[in-house]
């Protein structure tokens, strides 16, 4: 390369190239914890990211993934630089890891990794992976407990520590935390995956280092950052300026069956954006609250998402945003509230900022997708006393975009990952799928319809197990936009011979039994513009494809009524 | 070598007359044949016939005959690489058709594993359903996980779907059921009651295309199936009989995606596997060209217009995954391992609104094409970056035939690209085949990962119009040593496709702890499948001399998701041999990932067998030798930030004696080759040309 950095100037093409590295580390990263992990959490869900950091711990690069992760890992990087272990103390071959939501992180079974990479003596970047773990102890397994009130009761916490000094991972540490959760096989597999991941992605750097010099490299990073800064500041620039106020709602808590309100003020202007959620309920009792962690990754998604950047995704896509959350309140709990099932509010905090943004480009932002995150987990207890754990999550469907249909039962929104294959989960756990399919009827009616929500059913196998559910959106229907109708909600029943039984969209410790049916129904979509200017041949199509019945065809011709506001 | 393997006369290649290579390309149909006798080989080009390519076949054939002199009797051989099922999918142009499924699991197919890849976007990417809701058929049944008969197949439900299928007017149905590939009882239950009532229908069971776990990829691959059938075999049967009515009786080959080839009877009922037949054969004939240099790990990249292709040879074999992708649509089927990138010749570069610069992965294609091509192109492309550098002569292109204009692509490159940079023009075109030549290094280098392989223990081989003038600069980037350069980049797929073997992939999946146990259940598998094998090469006329077996095991930790292909030895497995295959296992692991875990029990999950049955090694056959020593022209290049004379040869003045010394440019029919300094090129008798770092002792 004869093009070299000018002084206050980086080479344009240095950065380009550059650029692409970085992301390339995060994806080596990505592709380790992919291919030797050992939960189907990890493995067949993807639920996990990858991320590459400057020397300060501020986010260059990302491997494409959970936009809830990458959001949210910068902010838990800096909580820990602040307040609990200062740069200073990080030396060459640590691992640093947290699972707590009030050091920045966002619920218990996520654990964030760090690892600093030191050349010459400088730190020149830190790599950095999330895993969400199978178990992390606590009053439910997987750690959804409904009935939590305090964090505490939601499972093993572990503050910032060092697991691996100077290269040597802390055995007695590990070993405290595998004596704490429910399937430490499987932990101590993830675990390992996880911190085998940080050294492949520091591998990566240090050749970066080596071959364009640390200098350059330092100074690629930060121009990245402010190049991400001006391409955010540009598509700011390019949305009308306005103070825009927008709404959505959570179903109870888990404790008190409640609406809790999220109240959104989006303040465009010049190139520059700030949100506020004042208005937004009060902390809950039970575990639905969100950290400022959590929000905050939520309002980037939506905001980055809406404003339509093309940009590498970095932090420097956050410096014009700016949020503000009442402390206290559902939306920037107070410890030690508990937290987790945080993401049932993420996911409304990002639809109710979405809707904020479609009052000022509504040609741009689609009707709500099912804005929940259907987690489940169930304790599996076989007559011999083996123990196990099975967590999996379904999704629903995606709003109607102002120009086609939601797609049915597809990935959206805050959070993106794969299904398990209905054969993997058989051939490890004793459940037997019964269906797996659309739920007719249930995308919101309009001009463009919502795509469909999923039926997930099995039949349980074993002697007895302990259904936990974290759902949502049974009563707060996902929003329809322009005159479109708001998608179905969700449901949960199991069914014991003869006899159904409904269940709570939080449910802790159900008793299964032998046989018992379990039910999960997640939502459709919201419908954009009015249902009576449907096409006739769209909806003589969603006839005869069975996505509307014939009980359903009055709603989605505009005849009907959809039933009730929620 | 599975390649080395003597011949009797009995096989299907003899020891006299020809054997021919037809490769349908998009615009060429490209022949290759070989004189059995005296090993020399000669190319032929024709136009391919879109509207029925049997025809351009034909063509290729009777032209070849013609020229060559031979009759169409003394043809012993016909391997063919067709693009006919990947054109079939590319374009959709695909039949309509049905899937059965198990009952309540009908949506399967269109929910996929239902990730999205770009995750910002609010408008929707399109999910690409091969058979719409309309015409998914659930049947009352169900295999449990370990392969028993939970519920009976229901014959009330069995007549229904039976009726549904009449009803929707379809020829053609693909079957996938849960556990199906535990047990295929049902499925094969439900084909034979169709073939009964339906006898035109033709089937595809996903217990034959893909017996592996995980219901959406085997069901997406038996759909794909059953899709291209009376695609491929409506088109086998009108090569037949055209060849038939031609009097041509030599025996037909077809190359499949594996870049083994198969007989026509087998690829109309499997058509799945030839997706790839097309670029197999660029990695075939890279295997071969890796062989005859005595290279036995190779990086082979085939670099055009729009596109990178990356594929790999280890241990003197092509890199054969089991599950890929053809155009968003995932394919569970044994495939030669390519990384395409959106890179090529006609990469489009630019500086975006906030002063980023860009190249590709948009392209100006063949049209408009660069702007040096004149042909209405305004965007500067990498193309026009060689040609403002001196890399590619603008006279010379071609040998003459097709000037290019320097001048406009100077004119454009510097207002979209030097300009708002703040560029010299020199620095800004020399500043975009950086970042191509780093982004084609970021391709291998990634597909090296994915394997925990080290570029440096790798050569790598050229092919591909537009790859000669980055080859040796990519190698630099990626620390590796030796670039091979085939003698006739043109017509190398076609040369590949000529040595192609037989080949048979086997596999059987039994989840076993590795332990001193074990051997006696992989010996008994390795049996079964030996003479599996066997029998199916001997059902190909094949003498048992030609035929090769060899065995590997994916092993992994228990749990984990994806395996590592271990080779096995030759020979029954005892204790000590699994031991040192464990201990393998951990080495490779920590090697790829930077650990292992010794405290983890290993399992294998799948044994596999590739069976070949060797066609024949076809000789090399020497180029004559051009007499004294090449004397190059001399023109103007930008090189490492200055303009300086550099010789250019031309490549059929090269002689085995004389080494050319970079900088140096040498120029082919269709390609330009850039040797920069600290490298060294030199001829082989074969005709093929290696190029070396000074100091590599290697």
């Amino acid at each position: 390369m004869s093009t070299s950095a000018t002084p206050g100037r980086v080479d344009p093409i240095l950065m380009e190239i550059i650029a692409h590295a970085f992301v390339a580390v995060a994806e080596e990263m990505s592709i380790t914890v992919w291919r030797t992990s050992r939960s189907t959490t990890v493995r067949e869900l993807l639920d996990y990211s990858t991320a590459v950091f400057d020397g300060e711990g501020r986010n260059v690069a990302q491997a494409a993934r959970m936009p809830v992760h990458l959001n949210s890992m910068e902010l838990c990087l800096q909580e820990i630089i602040a307040h609990h272990l200062p740069l200073e103390a990080w030396q060459d071959g640590d691992v640093i890891v947290t699972n707590d939501p009030y050091c920045g992180g966002q619920h218990l079974p996520d654990f964030i990794a760090f690892k600093p990479v030191y050349v010459e003596g400088r730190r020149i970047a830190i790599t950095c992976t999330l895993i969400h773990h199978v178990d992390v102890g606590g009053g439910a397994a997987g750690g959804y407990n409904a009935h939590a009130v305090e964090i505490f009761q939601e499972g093993f916490r572990l503050p910032p520590v060092k697991i691996v000094r100077a290269g040597a991972m802390q055995d007695d540490l590990l070993a405290t935390i595998l004596q704490n959760v429910r399937d430490p096989e499987t932990f101590r597999g993830d675990f390992l995956s996880q911190i085998a991941a940080l050294e492949m992605g520091a591998r990566g750097l240090r050749g970066l280092a080596a071959r364009y010099g640390i200098d350059q490299l330092i100074a690629v990073g930060a121009a990245l950052l402010d190049h991400s800064e001006r391409a955010m500041r540009a598509a700011i620039r390019a949305l009308p300026d306005g103070v825009y106020h927008a709404e959505d709602f959570v179903d109870g808590d888990g404790l008190d069956p409640g609406q809790k309100r999220i109240a959104v003020t989006l303040t465009i202007k010049g190139d520059e954006i700030a949100v506020d959620l004042a208005g937004t309920a009060d902390q809950a009792r039970g575990p639905i609250n969100a950290t400022m962690a959590t929000t905050k990754s939520a309002v980037y998604y939506a905001t980055i998402a809406a404003a339509g950047v093309a940009a590498l995704a970095n932090s420097g896509c956050y410096r014009p945003i700016t949020v503000a959350a009442p402390e206290g309140s559902l939306v920037n709990a107070r410890f030690p509230a508990p937290v987790s099932m945080r993401m049932l509010t993420g996911h409304r905090i990002a639809t109710a900022v979405l809707k904020a943004f479609a009052a000022a480009v509504p040609e741009r932002i689609p009707a709500s997708y099912y804005g929940v995150t259907f987690n489940h987990a169930i304790n599996i207890l076989h007559e011999d006393g083996r123990r196990q754990v099975y967590f999996d999550y379904s999704i629903g469907g995606w709003g109607a975009h102002p120009e086609v249909d939601g797609p049915s039962g597809f990935a959206a929104g805050f959070h993106n990952g794969q299904n398990t294959p209905i054969e993997m989960v058989e051939a490890i756990f004793p459940l037997r799928f019964t269906r797996y399919g659309f739920v007719p009827d249930s995308g919101g009616a309009g001009r463009t319809r919502g795509g469909l929500g999923l039926e997930r059913s099995f039949e349980f196998l074993a002697e007895r197990g302990l259904f936990n559910g974290s759902f949502d959106a049974f009563v707060s229907r996902p929003y329809g936009l322009a005159g479109g109708s708001p998608g179905k909600g969700g449901r949960l029943s199991v069914t014991r011979g003869a006899t159904t039984t409904e269940l709570p969209a939080k449910t802790i410790g159900h008793e299964l039994r032998m046989g018992d049916i379990v039910s999960m129904i997640t939502p459709g979509g919201g419908g954009f513009g009015p249902p009576a200017e449907r096409p006739a041949d769209r909806l003589a199509a969603d006839k005869i494809d069975g996505l509307v019945t014939a009980t359903g065809l009055a709603e989605y011709s505009g005849a009907g009524v959809n039933g009730g506001e929620p | 070598m599975a390649h080395s393997a003597s011949l009797a006369p009995a096989s299907p290649a003899a020891g006299s007359g020809f054997r021919l290579a037809i490769d349908i390309g998009g615009t060429f149909t490209d022949l290759e044949c070989v004189n059995l006798a005296t090993g020399e080989s000669v190319s032929f080009k024709t136009a391919t016939t879109p509207d029925d390519f049997s025809i351009g076949f034909m063509n290729a054939v009777t032209g070849a005959a013609e020229r060559f002199g031979f009759a169409l009797g003394d043809i012993r051989l016909l391997m063919h690489g067709t693009t006919i099922a990947t054109n079939a999918v590319l374009t959709r142009n695909l039949p309509e058709g049905a899937l059965i499924t198990t009952a309540g699991f009908e949506d399967v197919l269109e929910i996929g594993r239902h990730a999205r890849k770009d995750v910002y976007s609010l408008k929707p990417e399109s999910r690409s359903v091969l058979v719409p809701r309309r015409r998914r058929f659930g049947v009352v049944e169900r295999m449990g996980a370990k392969g028993e008969v939970v519920r009976q197949l229901d014959p009330a439900s069995l007549d229904a779907i039976t009726r549904a299928v009449a009803t929707s007017g379809v020829g053609v149905v693909a079957i996938a059921l849960l556990n199906a590939y535990l047990n295929p009882a049902h499925e094969i239950a439900i084909r034979d009651h169709l073939r009964a009532k339906l006898p035109t229908l033709r089937i595809s069971c996903s217990h034959e295309v893909s017996p592996e776990i995980r219901e959406f990829e085997r069901t997406s691959t038996t759909v794909l199936n059953a899709m291209l059938m009376p695609v491929v075999q409506t088109y086998i049967m009108k090569l037949k009989a055209r060849m038939a009515s031609a009097g041509l009786e030599a025996p037909l080959y077809l190359v499949q995606s594996n870049g083994g080839a198969t007989t026509p009877e087998a690829a109309a009922i499997a058509p799945v596997k030839l997706l790839l037949s097309g670029p197999s054969g660029g990695v075939l004939a890279a295997e071969r060209l890796a062989h005859a240099l005595g290279l036995d790990r190779i990086v082979g990249v085939d670099m055009g217009g729009t596109s990178y292709d990356v594929a790999l040879i280890q241990n003197g074999r092509r890199a054969v995954i089991a599950q890929g992708e053809v155009d968003g649509l995932p394919l569970r089927v044994p495939m030669v391992e390519m990384r395409t990138i959106g890179a090529g010749g006609g990469s489009i570069a630019s500086v975006d609104a906030t002063g980023r610069l860009k190249v590709g992965p948009e392209s100006a294609g063949a049209k408009p094409g660069p702007v040096c091509y004149r042909r209405g192109g305004t965007a500067p492309t990498t193309t026009d970056a060689n040609v403002i550098l001196g890399r590619l002569g603008a006279e010379g292109f071609m040998r003459g035939a097709f000037p290019l204009d320097a001048e406009a692509a100077r004119t454009a490159l510097d207002e979209k690209v030097a300009t708002p940079l703040g560029l010299t023009v020199e620095a800004a075109a020399e500043g975009i085949l950086g970042v191509v030549t780093a982004k084609l290094a970021g391709a291998i280098k990634l597909s090296l990962f994915e394997r925990g392989l080290d570029p440096r223990d790798f050569a790598l081989m050229s092919f591909g119009g537009a790859g000669g003038l980055h080859a040796v600069e990519v190698a630099d980037e990626l620390g590796m040593l030796t670039v091979i350069f085939p003698r006739n980049p043109s017509t190398f797929s076609a040369h590949g496709i000529l040595q192609s073997d037989i080949a048979h992939d086997l596999a059987r999946t039994r989840i076993t702890p590795l332990n001193a146990d074990a051997a006696g259940t992989i010996n008994t598998l390795r049996a079964d499948m030996a003479a599996t094998g066997r029998a199916l090469l001997a059902a190909d006329k094949l003498p048992p001399e030609a035929v090769s077996l060899h065995f590997s095991a994916d092993l992994r930790y228990r749990g984990q998701a994806f395996e590592l292909m271990m080779p096995l030895d030759d020979g029954p497995l005892d204790a000590a041999g699994i031991a040192t295959l464990i201990e393998a296992f951990h080495r490779q692991h920590f090697e790829r990932f930077s650990f292992d875990d010794r405290r983890e029990s290993v399992e294998m999950v799948t044994l596999r067998l590739m069976g070949i049955g060797a066609l024949g090694g076809i000789g090399s056959h020497a180029m004559a030798a051009a007499p004294g020593a090449p004397t190059p022209d001399f023109r103007q290049v930008y090189l490492g930030g200055r303009w300086r004379d550099v010789p250019v040869f031309q490549q059929d003045t090269l002689t085995v004696a004389s080494p050319v010394i970079g900088p140096a440019i040498i120029e082919q029919d269709y390609t330009t080759l850039l040797l920069t300094e600290g490298w060294t090129l030199t001829l082989a008798a074969s005709g093929d040309m290696m190029a070396r770092k000074i100091g590599d002792a290697a």
